[in-house]
């Protein structure tokens, strides 16, 4: 009979998840390369305690200056502060972890309470929430060293206000990782986040137009976000401030009862976990469809009957992945959302006051330019979502020139359709520039993606990372891939105002377009003539590629 | 003297100061079917991929169909089917739509490719998923997967990286009675599994690596020659490995170090 180890105690099994955590970070940085990643934890970590250290300072002062002036009731807003942070940061965070899946815990022989505990503990050691309990304790000084009789009510809501806010954050992302264990539901939700970001920028000039308008609607809110945990705990605050134990008393109940309420939600999500709870992906056994049917849904009208078959293939495999990754997919809505953006903040043709808009002249070389930026950035790790499928162009009889032909004709595609859908938008709400203008443009756009092409594609072969569909965990471009970006960028931009200046300079409208077409017409040249020393380079690198990409 | 399918000369890969293949010498006929063994971390893979032109060597060179492949990887990769350690499927296709990529990749018209993908499909069992992204099936169904899109151009050699792994009963079955049926047809199949009883049953002729080192190479009948004494043709491959590789007194793990266990 083999012998049954002494079963270590909760305390001592947070330890060993916490040390768990700060090996699987340190051996992250082992790997071959990663000094630049270890540079940018250390500033990262640096960067992340003066924002701390620099916030506690405002909650400190935000907090003794509500006290000493009579304005206690705001104290709740530094309360939503903190908590709006603590329950939204983790999701932006994400992708900085160490990559840890707190559900794999299950496989050791946990009961449901040492889980449970290790869970809120493991979700007190996030940056937030670490960032959120100093500055709850730089609120509590604040107040005590104003009226320092609060201090013991001070602390009994700062600590319910912890644990109800560890709790919920716990809940929350429990219910995400169920939410996000499917593939598709991961991807839309991502892409969706993303927008939901971008759309952000809506924000402000949706506040300069009906920001006056909507203030009333807003006041009639108000009441409402009363009953919330956040205005609880600035209400018990006030209360004990002005000396009223009944409002302390009822804020307390009103945390706890909050407290209670998530405990006892994430106690059954938990549960529902350690029970063995189900989240694989991978489909039960279908009834068999008739084959002949299912050949038919997957045929594909010949599209690319003047390409060779093999970058006809590689440019079909494109548009699948494009079309399947949804991420990829709703981005393709960011430019023209962008635009639409930029456009507002400025008076358009159709608003009362003309005078005030920017010059198209301007307006749309620069919008043309910000879209290029954006729409080439993937170009430079374009094996990026290939994983273990790179290997697939190895074993095939096919030059990588093919490979890269196939990939960069899709960038093409799919930058003219936004460029299009750009121009409409511009066309609606700026106007078209002159003649002589938009010709430069549109020769620079030409010159400015072939440009980069041949330089994209060598950093795809030189920098590769991995990146998995719609995963927000570990999602980081290489950071030489992007310095080579940023570089090329800044020389083509150099170039494009050296161009534009000339021409203004002479006084020649249409030197810009001649020179650019010129410009554009050698990087094509250059692009044709790197594909070959590309695919020599491709064989070179595979070794790099492969061990990157099948990681 | 039989035609040369595969044949490598002081083939060598290092990685820093790891020799992980150290200068060795295969030949395998055409139309062999041959198994490569070894222990774990012994090389075999390392080899594969470097026949396959998915690792290039440090030093040594390799001829496929008497093509070096160094100078003529296209037209050597055009002849070869390859099922590497990883598969190295594009996970975001379905199976039909990769099997259509790799048919079009090797160059075949597009009624041909659609015609072998069904087949193949069918009989690997696969034809009943046709929405199904690869990255959605099972790891057995994958391996099927990957083995058809290896054979769709009908290659002369194919290199197999444990190709049974994961693959249930019946398809194994049936794969190994195609596999049996290329080679009568001339096809040269190197296969590396650590189902010694598979490659005892299915090959011909064996190679066994050692730390990089090729320790034996030849036909069933020659390795148990090679055991001393009358039992000799008698022996099981395992039991020819175990005498190659051989693990002394000194390496071989030792039970009575386990007694907690016991």
């Amino acid at each position: 009979m083999a012998d049954v180890a002494r079963f270590p105690g909760i305390a001592e099994q947070i330890r060993l998840v916490a040390a768990l955590r700060w090996r699987l970070l340190r051996n992250s940085l082992r790997r071959k390369n990663n000094l630049l990643d270890l540079i940018g934890l250390i500033c990262a970590g640096f960067f992340g305690a003066l924002f701390v250290l620099g916030v506690s300072f405002g909650f400190y002062y935000g907090a003794s200056r509500f006290t000493s002036t009579a304005r206690a009731g705001w104290i709740a807003l530094l309360f939503w502060g903190i908590f709006l942070f603590w329950q939204l940061s983790p999701i932006f965070l994400a992708g900085f972890g160490a990559g840890f899946e707190f559900r794999n815990l299950l496989r050791f022989p946990l009961s449901l309470r040492a889980f449970y505990l290790i869970g809120l503990a493991y979700g007190l050691a996030d940056f937030a929430a670490i960032a959120s309990v100093c500055w709850l304790a730089a609120m509590t000084l604040g107040v005590a060293a104003t009226t320092p009789k609060v201090l013991p009510a001070m602390l009994v809501i700062v600590a319910l206000f912890v644990l109800m806010n560890v709790t919920l954050e716990r809940l929350v992302s429990s219910w995400l990782e169920r939410l996000l264990a499917r593939r598709r539901t991961r991807e839309l939700f991502f892409a969706l986040f993303v927008l939901s970001m971008v759309s952000l920028q809506f924000i402000a000039p949706a506040v300069d137009r009906y920001g006056n308008a909507a203030r009333p609607w807003l006041f009639l809110l108000l009441p409402y976000l009363s009953p919330l945990p956040a205005s609880l705990a600035g209400r018990a605050v006030s209360a004990a401030i002005g000396g009223n134990l009944g409002g302390v008393l009822a804020g307390a109940a009103g945390l706890t009862f909050y407290m209670f309420l998530f405990s006892g939600l994430l106690w059954r999500r938990f549960a529902a976990q350690v029970r063995g709870e189900e989240l694989s992906e991978t489909p039960a056994p279908v009834q068999a469809i008739a084959r002949r049917k299912s050949i038919e849904q997957t045929e594909q009208p010949e599209m690319f009957r003047i390409l060779s078959p093999q970058v006809a293939a590689v440019l079909r495999k494109e548009f699948r992945y494009l079309a399947r990754n949804a991420f990829a997919f709703l981005m393709l809505l960011v430019p023209p959302l962008l635009v639409l953006v930029f456009t507002w903040q400025f008076p358009g043709r159709n608003t009362a006051a003309p005078d005030q808009g920017i010059s198209p002249a301007f307006f749309f070389p620069g919008m043309m330019a910000y879209l290029i930026l954006f729409l080439m950035a993937p170009s430079y790790n374009c094996f990026a979502y290939e994983g273990r499928g790179i290997q697939s162009y190895y074993m095939a009889p096919v030059r990588f020139r093919a490979v890269f032909l196939g990939k960069n004709l899709m960038l093409i595609a799919v930058l003219a359709l936004e460029i299009a859908l750009c121009v409409l938008v511009l066309v609606f709400r700026v106007g078209l520039p002159s003649a002589p203008i938009f010709v430069s443009t549109l020769a620079a756009i030409v010159f400015a993606v072939t440009g980069q092409l041949s330089i994209a594609n060598w950093s795809s072969l030189s920098f590769p990372r991995k990146l998995e569909f719609g995963q927000m965990r570990g999602q980081r471009q290489s950071g030489m891939a992007v310095l080579t970006a940023f570089g090329v960028q800044i020389v083509l931009g150099s170039i494009t105002a050296l161009i534009l200046f000339t021409g203004r300079w002479t006084g020649n409208p249409w030197f810009p377009a001649e020179a650019f077409a010129g410009l554009a017409a050698a990087a094509l040249g250059g692009y044709f003539a790197s594909l070959d020393a590309l695919s020599q380079l491709a064989e070179k690198k595979k070794e790099t590629l492969i061990e990157a990409l099948c990681r | 003297m039989p035609d040369i399918a595969i044949s490598t000369d002081k083939l060598t890969r290092r990685f820093g100061s790891l020799i992980a293949v150290d200068e060795i010498d295969l030949q395998v006929a055409a139309g062999q079917f041959f198994g490569f063994l070894g222990p774990n971390g012994a090389g075999k893979s390392t080899t594969i991929k470097m026949l396959t032109g998915l690792l290039a060597p440090t030093s040594g060179r390799t001829e496929l169909l008497g093509l070096d492949f160094a100078s003529h990887p296209v037209e050597v990769k055009r002849q070869i089917g390859v099922v590497p350690e990883g598969m190295g499927l594009l996970e975001r296709l379905t199976g039909t739509e990769y099997l259509h990529f790799v048919g079009r990749m090797y160059g075949l018209d597009r009624a041909t490719t659609r015609q072998r993908s069904e087949e193949l499909l069918d009989f690997m069992q696969l034809a009943d998923r046709p929405k199904t992204l690869i990255s959605d099936y099972s790891h057995g169904m994958q391996k099927k997967l990957a083995l058809a899109a290896a054979v769709i151009h009908g290659p002369r050699v194919l290199f197999l990286d444990e190709p049974f792994e994961g693959v249930d009963a019946l398809a194994a079955g049936a794969l190994k009675a195609l596999l049996g049926r290329m080679t009568g047809r001339g096809v040269t199949i190197f296969l590396t599994s650590h189902v010694l009883e598979i490659v005892e049953r299915l090959c011909s002729h064996v190679a066994i690596i050692h730390k990089g080192r090729l320790v034996a190479q030849g036909s069933l009948e020659e390795l148990r020659a090679g055991i001393a004494g009358e039992e000799g043709s008698k022996t099981t491959l395992e039991q020819i490995f175990l005498s190659i590789v051989g693990q002394s007194g000194a390496e071989r793990p030792q039970l009575e170090e386990l007694s907690w266990l016991m």
